[in-house]
C-alpha cells in the first residue's frame, strides 16, 4: 500500500501538484493514524496533507479514484455451464464454421476467462502506449485495446452463432441464456481493459517525469507560447510573483514619518531616570500603490492572457492595486480580481472584452481614467501601463498622459515591442516614451521579471 | 477536556456543540490533533470556518484565544509587549526600597551588583503583556490557537508565524526561549484574498470548506432555527441554492442563510411568496445589484429562468 501511495503522490507530481517531501511525510503519517479501511477516511486523510491550493483539489479527485479502486474486474461466467451434452456438442460444431482467431476470442467469452496477464502485456507491446499520461485518454486507449482484440468482430460472430445455435435448433430457453452470459461476459471483460488502460496510463504518469521547459519558457517571446505552455507559464508567473513577494518585504521602504511614539519614548527614556531625552518616532512603512492599465486589444492578445495574471498576482501582493484593462473603452477590472481564482477571473475579464478590428484607443480610455478614476492616482502611486502603443491613429491624447503622470510617483510603460519598432506606423509610443519615468521591452518572462524587479524599488 | 479517539468521536463531540461537520472535516481536525498540525480552513466567506474553532473549543472544553489578522498587525499586537507605564511606575513607587538596596554598598561598582541583582524583577513575566501567541504558549491549560482571516495579514507576519507555528516556541530576549507547555489546536482560516506562502501551507493540513449541499445545509437550518417549518426550511434552502448557482457578485452564505430563516421566523411567513421574498431578500444579498439580477430570476415565468440560470460556454480568445 505505501508504494501505491508513494505511486500516487508521484502521479500528482507529474499532474502539476506541488507535495513537498515534508508533505508527503505527513501524508504517510496521517494514513498510519487513520488507517485505509474506510475509504472516505482514506481519502481526507491524502487530501489534507497533500493538497494545499483550492485549484489543486480537481486533480486529486481524478487520480484518487484511478489508484485506489478496488481494482478488480467484474467477475465473468462460464456461459456453457447448464447446457446439455448435445447443445454444449452443438456449440462445440457451430464454432468450428469460424476461423481460428475469432474462435479463441469466441471460447473466452462463452467460457468466462479474463484475458492473462500475459496477452495484456502482449497488448500494451502492441499499442506502444507509453508516451500516454493523461487520464482523459483512458477510455480511447481501452478503445483501442478493443479494435486490437478485434472486438467487433468477434461481437459479430457471436451474434452469428446465436443465429446458427437456434437453426440448428437449440432450446430457446437455454439459448436465451447463453446469449445473456456471453453479452455479461462481453461487458466485463471491456471493463477489464479500461481498468487496464487506465492502469497503463498511471504507470506511464509515474515513470514519466515532467517537462522541465523553464529554461527555455523564460527566453521564449510571448507570441511562440501555445496553449499547453500558458499552464507552465502560470505557475512560473506564479513562482516569480512568489520571489517578489519576499523581495518586496525586505524592500518596502521604511520611513520616518514624525508620528511622536510615547511607548517607545518612555522604553529609550528608562536609563535616564523616565525623562523624556530622546524622542523616538514611530516607524512609517510606506507602502506602494500601483495603478495598472492593460491593453487586451487584438494586437495584444497573445500576451494579455499572461499580462493579466502577472496583474492579478500584483494585486496578490500589494493590497492598494487597481487594476484597469482597455480596447476602446477603460474597465475597472480588480472586483473580479478580488473574488474569483486566477484563472476565472482572466477569463471572464478576456469574455468581457472581446477583442476586435482596429478598435484600439488608449486616448479615449484614458479620457475615460481622467474622468472617473483619476483620484486613485496620488503622490504615492507607481502609474503601470502594459500596452504596444499602438493606437490606430486616434488621438493619443498626451496631454492627459502628462497630467496622470504628473501626478504618479513614478511612470512606468511595459511594452512588448522592440525599442526599433516604437513609432512605427500606428504606434505613438515616441510620444507616451518621454514622459514615462521608465520604459521597459517585455517580450519574455526573463525581461517581465527584471522589469518588474526595478519596477518594486521605487 | 477531552481528547478524540477517533473522527467520529470528534464529529459527534463537535454535533453536540452545534456544529454539524462533515465526515472530512472530522478527519481533518482528528489528524491535526494526531499529528500535532496546525489547520488551514479555506474557502468562501460565511461558511463556518470560525465556527469550526469555536466549536473545536467547546467540544475539548480547551480556552479558546483567537488573534484576529488585519494590515498592519505586527509582533507587539500578536505575541508579547512590556508593559513600559506599568514598569514606570513600579520604579517611581519602589525608589526608596531600591535605594535601601544599595545603601549599604561601600563602591559604586557594589552598588551596580546589587542593583544588577534585582534587575530581573522589571523585566520579569509580571511586566510581560500577554498577546493571544504567547498566551497560547505560556496557557497552563491546552488551549484551542484561532488565527482568523490570516490571508488579511502581510507577508512578513506570515513569515513570522512560521517560526511560532513550527516549534511552539517564542524567544523574549530579556526573558529567554519560552516553551509551550501544551501544544495548542491551532486552526488558521482564509478568504482566500489572497495567496499565502509556500512555506506556510507546508506546515499546515489543508481543507477547504465549501457551500454545503442541500441537504447539510438543510440540517444546520433545522438545528440553529428549530422555530421554522421543516417545509419552509425546505424550500428556504432551495432557494438559497439556487442563487449560489447565479452569477453574483457575493453568493450567499450560511451564515446568511440562517439570518435569512430567523427573519422568516421573526415575520411569521408561512410561504414565500413574492411579498415575503421582497422584503426579506436583502438579508440574503448585500448588493444592490446581486438584488436586483436575483428578484428578475425569481420572480419571471419559469421558461426564462431556466436559461438565465445556466452558465454560458467558456470560449477561448483566439489570436
Amino acid at each position: 500500500m505505501d508504494r501505491r501511495i508513494a505511486q500516487f503522490i508521484a502521479a500528482l507530481r507529474a499532474s502539476g501538484v506541488r507535495v513537498s517531501l515534508a508533505e508527503s511525510a505527513d501524508a504517510f503519517r496521517a494514513v498510519e493514524e487513520l488507517g485505509v479501511k474506510d475509504r472516505e477516511t482514506f481519502r481526507s486523510s491524502l487530501r489534507a496533507t497533500l493538497v494545499k491550493e483550492q485549484q489543486d483539489i480537481p486533480t486529486f479527485e481524478r487520480l484518487f479514484p484511478a489508484f485506489f479502486q478496488p481494482g478488480e474486474p467484474p467477475p465473468m461466467s462460464d456461459a456453457t455451464q447448464g447446457l446439455s451434452q448435445r447443445e454444449a456438442q452443438m456449440l462445440a460444431e457451430a464454432l468450428r464454421r469460424f476461423n481460428q482467431r475469432l474462435r479463441d476470442m469466441m471460447e473466452k467469452l462463452l467460457r468466462g476467462e479474463p484475458l492473462s496477464p500475459e496477452e495484456l502485456a502482449e497488448l500494451d507491446q502492441m499499442l506502444n502506449n507509453s508516451e500516454m499520461n493523461d487520464l482523459r485518454y483512458q477510455n480511447w486507449l481501452a478503445r483501442q485495446m478493443e479494435q486490437a482484440l478485434n472486438f467487433r468482430e468477434v461481437r459479430q460472430a457471436l451474434e452469428e452463432l446465436m443465429q446458427l445455435l437456434n437453426e440448428m435448433g437449440m432450446n430457446r430457453e437455454h439459448l436465451e441464456r447463453l446469449r445473456q452470459a456471453v453479452r455479461a461476459n462481453q461487458r466485463a471483460m471491456q471493463e477489464q481493459l479500461r481498468q487496464h488502460a487506465g492502469e497503463q496510463i498511471l504507470q506511464n504518469m509515474v515513470e514519466n517525469k515532467p517537462r522541465e521547459p523553464r529554461d527555455g519558457l523564460l527566453n521564449r517571446p510571448f507570441q511562440a507560447f501555445n496553449e499547453d505552455d500558458l499552464r507552465l507559464l502560470h505557475q512560473e508567473v506564479r513562482r516569480l510573483a512568489a520571489a517578489l513577494r519576499t523581495r518586496l518585504a525586505l524592500r518596502l521602504r521604511r520611513a520616518r514619518s514624525g508620528q511622536f511614539d510615547l511607548k517607545a519614548t518612555l522604553r529609550a527614556n528608562l536609563k535616564h531616570g523616565g525623562v523624556p531625552i530622546e524622542l523616538r518616532h514611530r516607524d512609517h512603512t510606506l507602502k506602494p500603490k500601483l495603478v495598472v492599465i492593460c491593453d487586451i486589444s487584438t494586437s495584444m492578445r497573445y500576451c494579455s492572457e499572461l499580462m493579466l495574471s502577472l496583474i492579478y498576482a500584483i494585486q496578490d501582493l500589494i493590497s492598494k492595486t487597481h487594476a484597469f484593462t482597455f480596447i476602446d473603452h477603460l474597465e475597472y477590472v480588480s472586483p473580479y480580481f478580488e473574488h474569483h481564482p486566477a484563472t476565472q477571473a482572466i477569463d471572464q475579464v478576456l469574455q468581457r472584452m472581446p477583442g476586435g478590428h482596429y478598435n484600439t484607443d488608449l486616448g479615449h480610455s484614458l479620457k475615460n481614467f481622467n474622468e472617473t478614476y483619476l483620484d486613485t492616482v496620488d503622490h504615492r502611486t507607481t502609474f503601470i501601463v502594459v500596452g504596444d502603443g499602438r493606437n490606430n491613429f486616434n488621438d493619443p491624447r498626451l496631454d492627459i498622459f502628462r497630467t496622470i503622470a504628473r501626478r504618479a510617483r513614478a511612470t512606468i510603460w511595459l511594452n512588448p515591442e522592440p525599442p526599433a519598432l516604437w513609432g512605427t506606423g500606428d504606434s505613438d509610443m515616441q510620444g507616451y516614451a518621454p514622459l514615462c519615468d521608465h520604459t521597459f521591452q517585455v517580450n519574455n518572462l526573463q525581461q517581465l521579471a527584471n522589469a518588474i524587479d526595478k519596477l518594486l524599488l521605487h | 477536556m477531552t481528547r478524540f479517539t477517533n473522527p467520529q468521536h470528534l464529529k459527534a463531540a463537535l454535533g453536540k456543540q452545534n456544529y454539524i461537520a462533515s465526515d472530512e472535516i472530522a478527519t481533518v481536525m482528528y489528524l491535526s490533533q494526531q499529528l500535532g498540525k496546525p489547520v488551514l480552513a479555506e474557502g468562501p466567506a460565511g461558511v463556518g470556518k470560525t465556527e469550526l474553532a469555536k466549536a473545536l473549543a467547546g467540544a475539548t472544553g480547551f480556552e479558546l484565544i483567537r488573534l484576529q489578522c488585519y494590515e498592519g498587525l505586527d509582533e507587539t499586537k500578536a505575541l508579547y509587549e512590556w508593559e513600559y507605564a506599568k514598569q514606570l511606575l513600579y520604579t517611581q513607587l519602589l525608589r526608596d526600597k531600591l535605594s535601601d538596596t544599595y545603601a549599604q554598598a561601600l563602591t559604586l561598582h557594589e552598588a551596580a551588583d546589587r542593583l544588577a541583582a534585582e534587575e530581573d524583577v522589571f523585566f520579569s513575566m509580571r511586566f510581560l503583556l500577554q498577546r493571544p501567541l504567547l498566551k497560547a504558549i505560556l496557557s497552563a491549560q491546552p488551549t484551542v490557537l484561532l488565527i482568523d482571516e490570516i490571508d488579511r495579514a502581510d507577508a512578513e507576519f506570515e513569515a513570522f508565524l512560521l517560526e511560532v507555528l513550527s516549534d511552539f516556541q517564542v524567544s523574549v530576549p530579556e526573558i529567554g526561549t519560552l516553551q509551550a507547555v501544551h501544544r495548542p489546536l491551532v486552526v488558521l482560516t482564509s478568504n482566500n484574498t489572497r495567496e499565502l506562502s509556500e512555506a506556510l501551507k507546508r506546515r499546515c493540513l489543508y481543507l477547504f470548506i465549501d457551500y454545503p449541499s442541500l441537504e447539510q445545509e438543510l440540517a444546520v437550518v433545522r438545528l440553529k432555527v428549530p422555530d421554522l417549518s421543516p417545509k419552509l426550511a425546505r424550500q428556504a434552502v432551495e432557494l438559497v441554492q439556487r442563487l449560489r448557482g447565479m452569477d453574483l457578485r457575493k453568493a450567499p452564505s450560511i451564515s446568511e442563510t440562517l439570518d435569512w430563516a430567523k427573519a422568516l421566523v421573526t415575520l411569521n411567513a408561512n410561504s414565500l411568496d413574492q411579498a415575503t421574498l421582497e422584503t426579506t431578500l436583502s438579508v440574503l444579498l448585500k448588493h444592490e445589484a446581486d438584488l436586483q439580477k436575483a428578484k428578475r430570476h425569481l420572480f419571471s415565468p419559469p421558461q426564462r429562468d431556466r436559461r438565465s440560470g445556466m452558465e454560458p460556454p467558456t470560449p477561448r480568445w483566439q489570436n
